[in-house]
């Protein structure tokens, strides 16, 4: 609509503008907080993209370590992608030590098979022992260090995209040693070989095994649905320490089901390991599986249950409620045992909880979970995923 | 009844004076005579700004910076011809809406005559700096540079696509973007830049680590998109708010832009929900002697389906990164309260990602960030823009789409289905009774 004959048309807002413009223009400087940002936006870059393949490594380590961090070296790109280099070191402010090297073959045969050479040295003063068994006590608290030195040959394929299949090959020596934990005595002071079996000796195993593992879930590390199913099997031979050979195997069971949308979903996980040690050719107990801690039994200290056998289900019903930001519900329930023909669902122990997730790059990079149990509540702050 | 007959009497006594008082409030609808089109003043020295991401975030999340319409303020938009248009700028240039182009035309969108050169090798200069996917900036034998930009190795041709077919569409609407290309090419076509005092360029150890994530075609060769350097001195992004001090034809508040305004309509219909500063760029190019800041968009990776390094998460258009109201109602429902949005069909495509009309609904639509010049929107602004979007008809619309290169023809079918049902929403909630589609 025109102004009308005669009217006084009304100021143009924009030629006034440009008639009151400073003369001297200033350049648009960030303000400060922008600047500092910037700033840890960039070195946070550095940290996590590394300097000529080093960079510093965070976690990884047993639960119970406190956070740990070192240096990590690692070259991905040797022969266009053909060969992997990497060693890293960390320590964790309890003073668990964790160094590790790797050389492997990815990418052979067309991406159809693999080699991997590990070798790995942990000195970890502080474990927890609570003695043998479903029916140990809480008040038993003892800790333990154990020195493990071990190396590792994998060979395997890739039939079909989602299937790997190989064998292992190693070599592992054991070290058991008084804790340093100042408010629990040492194990050796409370436990007997006989109450903590192969506490008297050190161990010397040569370890061939075998692994199959189906995974066809859709997304790695967060998957919203699909199953991961693993079978590992693992013959330890005594070398020279006296103690009992035995075999074992672990079966891992993963499954992710959305409902209405992949916003929600429930993940499974029924998992166990079974081994031919019997009561009087026990594991040692520095080798046994363990029940308890942020990803077994969430509402029991990490440690807290060893045997020959073990057993345990999770169930979590997950929904993500904003842009990275996840919630989980969970139930765990699980056992120890010490002979294999006790594999049942009889005396399952069971925690609960809730957690919260944060997810970066369609991965959980962070979890805090609460999990509660007739023994009391733990609060697990992770930098992955439950599984 | 004699009480019904006072309140329905005090009502329409309230509802009156409301009307008045919005009367007194709201001047109606600006128009000024038409200015004499201003000359451009060359710009004297401008340094390249830079917007940090999380501040942004942050001051457009829990601030309100511009001038903003509502609570009894309206700011019609500004700079605009008599006829409501928005002119010709070095923010904008009509284009599809009032200067119908042919289908070739609107395929080639800003150019295809420059495309990186296969007579010899493509020197990497440096390292992407910007955005979350690997990416190089590469120097072909004539000297044009490029950024070069992959797709995620679990969704081949997502990101390209998007990014392609993306700057094809924004070009057309009228904006200025850059000249994209898709492009294959062996591992042996990159070179490190060996030059001594480019001490930054990326070495040939450091070209393989990026491209050993990457996933190459059955023929051995990576597929990448190529984004030709735009011309000029380049100088930052600009802020969707205020005006850039250091530029002296910068004049109108960017909120007031008819042109950014009506991009909200824009962005919705091609679901370019990382339409933020950072994918924006100013640069200072010379004209006729006069050196002027001129105003881009760039960086179409997360349009369509695509979220660049995957494909687009669920929420992506509909909620805000940081979105306080939703976020509380879907933490205390324990996910049981599912939205429309998680519950559409979805194309199988990895090509495709997240990319769906059904549960579009034009004015819901929201970016990752909120966008002070899309919430200054008014009915004028998104009328001007949603005859734009219908200006496209459903032949040109899958010749545009066709840009992307998908190798799946289903792919090509999901995209110009859904923008083809996108545009048909945009119409009917903008341009009630108007002649929709051809």
């Amino acid at each position: 609509m025109p102004p009308c004959v005669g009217e006084e048309p009304r100021p143009n807002p924009v030629l006034a503008a440009q008639q009151s413009r400073p003369p001297e223009l200033e350049v648009d400087e960030a303000p400060a907080l922008e600047r500092a940002l910037k700033a840890s936006e960039e070195f946070l870059k550095v940290l996590s993209q590394g300097y000529n393949g080093f960079r510093p490594k965070i976690g990884g380590m047993v639960p119970t370590s406190g956070l740990a961090i070192g240096p990590e070296f690692v070259r991905r790109d040797i022969a266009q992608g053909q060969v992997l280099l990497r060693t890293s070191a960390r320590v964790s402010y309890r003073r668990y030590s964790l160094f590790d090297a790797e050389f492997a073959l990815p990418r052979l045969g067309g991406d159809r098979m693999f080699v991997n050479l590990l070798g790995t040295y942990r000195n970890l003063p502080q474990l927890l022992y609570f003695g043998q068994g479903p029916h140990s006590s809480q008040r038993d608290r003892t800790d333990y260090r154990l020195e493990d030195t071990s190396a590792e040959l994998t060979a395997g394929a890739r039939p079909l995209k989602r299937i790997r299949l190989g064998g292992t090959a190693s070599y592992l020596r054991v070290n058991v040693g008084p804790g340093t934990l100042a408010q629990v005595p040492s194990t050796e002071r409370a436990f007997t070989p006989a109450t903590a079996p192969g506490l008297d000796r050190q161990g010397y195993f040569s370890i061939v095994g075998g692994f199959l593992e189906v995974d066809y879930t859709d997304l790695p590390g967060s998957p919203r649905s699909g199953g991961i199913y693993s079978a590992r099997f693992r013959n330890y031979v005594d070398q020279r320490s006296g103690l009992p050979s035995f075999r074992r195997l672990d079966v891992d069971l993963r499954q992710y089901v959305s409902f209405f949308s992949s916003q929600r979903l429930i993940a499974l996980r029924a998992y166990s390991t079974l081994t031919d040690a019997s009561a009087r050719r026990p594991v040692p107990f520095y080798l046994q599986p363990t029940l308890g801690g942020p990803d077994t039994l969430r509402g029991f200290r990490p440690f807290r249950f060893y045997d020959n056998n073990l057993v345990f289900f999770n169930a979590e019903y997950r929904w993500k409620f904003a842009s990275s930001f996840e919630m989980a519900v969970f139930g765990d329930a699980g056992k120890v045992f010490d002979r294999r023909s006790r594999l049942n669902l009889h005396g399952l122990k069971a925690s609960y909880g809730a957690g919260l997730r944060i997810n970066a790059v369609q991965n959980v990079f962070m979890r805090v979970d609460l999990g509660c149990s007739h023994e009391g509540c733990q609060v697990w702050l992770r930098l992955n995923n439950s599984y | 009844m004699a009480q019904i007959k006072q309140q329905l009497l005090r009502a329409i006594a309230l509802a009156a004076a409301l009307s008045l008082h919005a009367l007194a409030q709201d001047p109606g609808p600006a128009v000024y005579p038409e200015p004499k089109a201003t000359p451009l003043i060359s710009v004297g020295e401008i340094k390249p700004q830079k917007i940090d991401e999380v501040q942004d975030l942050l001051a457009n999340t829990w601030g309100n910076p511009g001038q903003r319409n509502g609570k009894g303020k309206t700011y019609p938009a500004q700079g605009l011809r008599s006829d409501g248009e928005v002119p010709d700028s070095p923010w904008y240039e009509n284009r599809q809406a009032s200067r119908r182009r042919s289908i070739p035309e609107l395929v080639r969108g800003p150019g295809t005559s420059n495309a990186p050169s296969l007579e010899g090798p493509w020197v990497v200069v440096s390292a992407k700096a910007e955005g979350v996917m690997p990416g190089f900036v590469i120097r072909d034998v004539r000297g044009r540079r490029y950024v070069l930009k992959f797709d995620p190795p679990a969704y081949p041709e997502l990101a390209s696509g998007a990014d392609m077919v993306g700057s094809k569409f924004f070009h057309a609407l009228g904006y200025y973007v850059p000249e994209d290309y898709i492009v294959y090419f062996e591992r042996r076509r990159l070179k490190a830049d060996t030059a001594p005092q480019n001490h930054a360029a990326p070495r040939e150890k450091d070209i393989d680590a990026a491209l050993a994530f990457l996933k190459r075609g059955s023929n051995g060769r990576y597929r990448a998109l190529a984004s030709f350097f735009l011309e000029g001195k380049l100088v930052g992004p600009f802020r969707f708010n205020g005006t850039r001090p250091d530029d002296p034809n910068d004049t109108i508040p960017h909120e007031h832009r008819r042109e950014l305004r009506g991009l909200f309509v824009f962005c919705a219909w091609l679901n370019h929900s990382d339409s933020k500063s950072g994918n924006t760029l100013d640069t200072v190019v010379t004209k006729d002697g006069i050196s002027f800041v001129k105003h881009y968009l760039i960086d179409f990776g997360g349009a369509l389906g695509s979220g660049s390094i995957g494909k687009k998460s669920a929420r992506d258009g509909y909620e805000y990164l940081i979105d306080p109201a939703p976020s509380l109602t879907q933490l205390v429902a324990l996910g049981f309260y599912v939205p429309k949005w998680a519950r559409v069909r979805q194309s199988k495509s990895p090509a495709v990602g997240r990319f769906e009309a059904e549960a579009f609904e034009p004015e819901k639509w929201k970016p990752f960030v909120p966008n002070p010049a899309f919430l200054n929107r008014l009915p004028d602004d998104t009328r001007w823009a949603a005859r734009q979007v219908a200006a496209f008809t459903d032949d040109e619309i899958r010749a545009m789409v066709e840009a992307g290169q998908y190798t799946d023809p289903q792919a090509v079918d999901w995209i110009t289905k859904t923008l083809i049902a996108r545009r048909n929403k945009i119409v009917s909630a903008y341009l009630k009774g108007a002649a929709s589609t051809r």
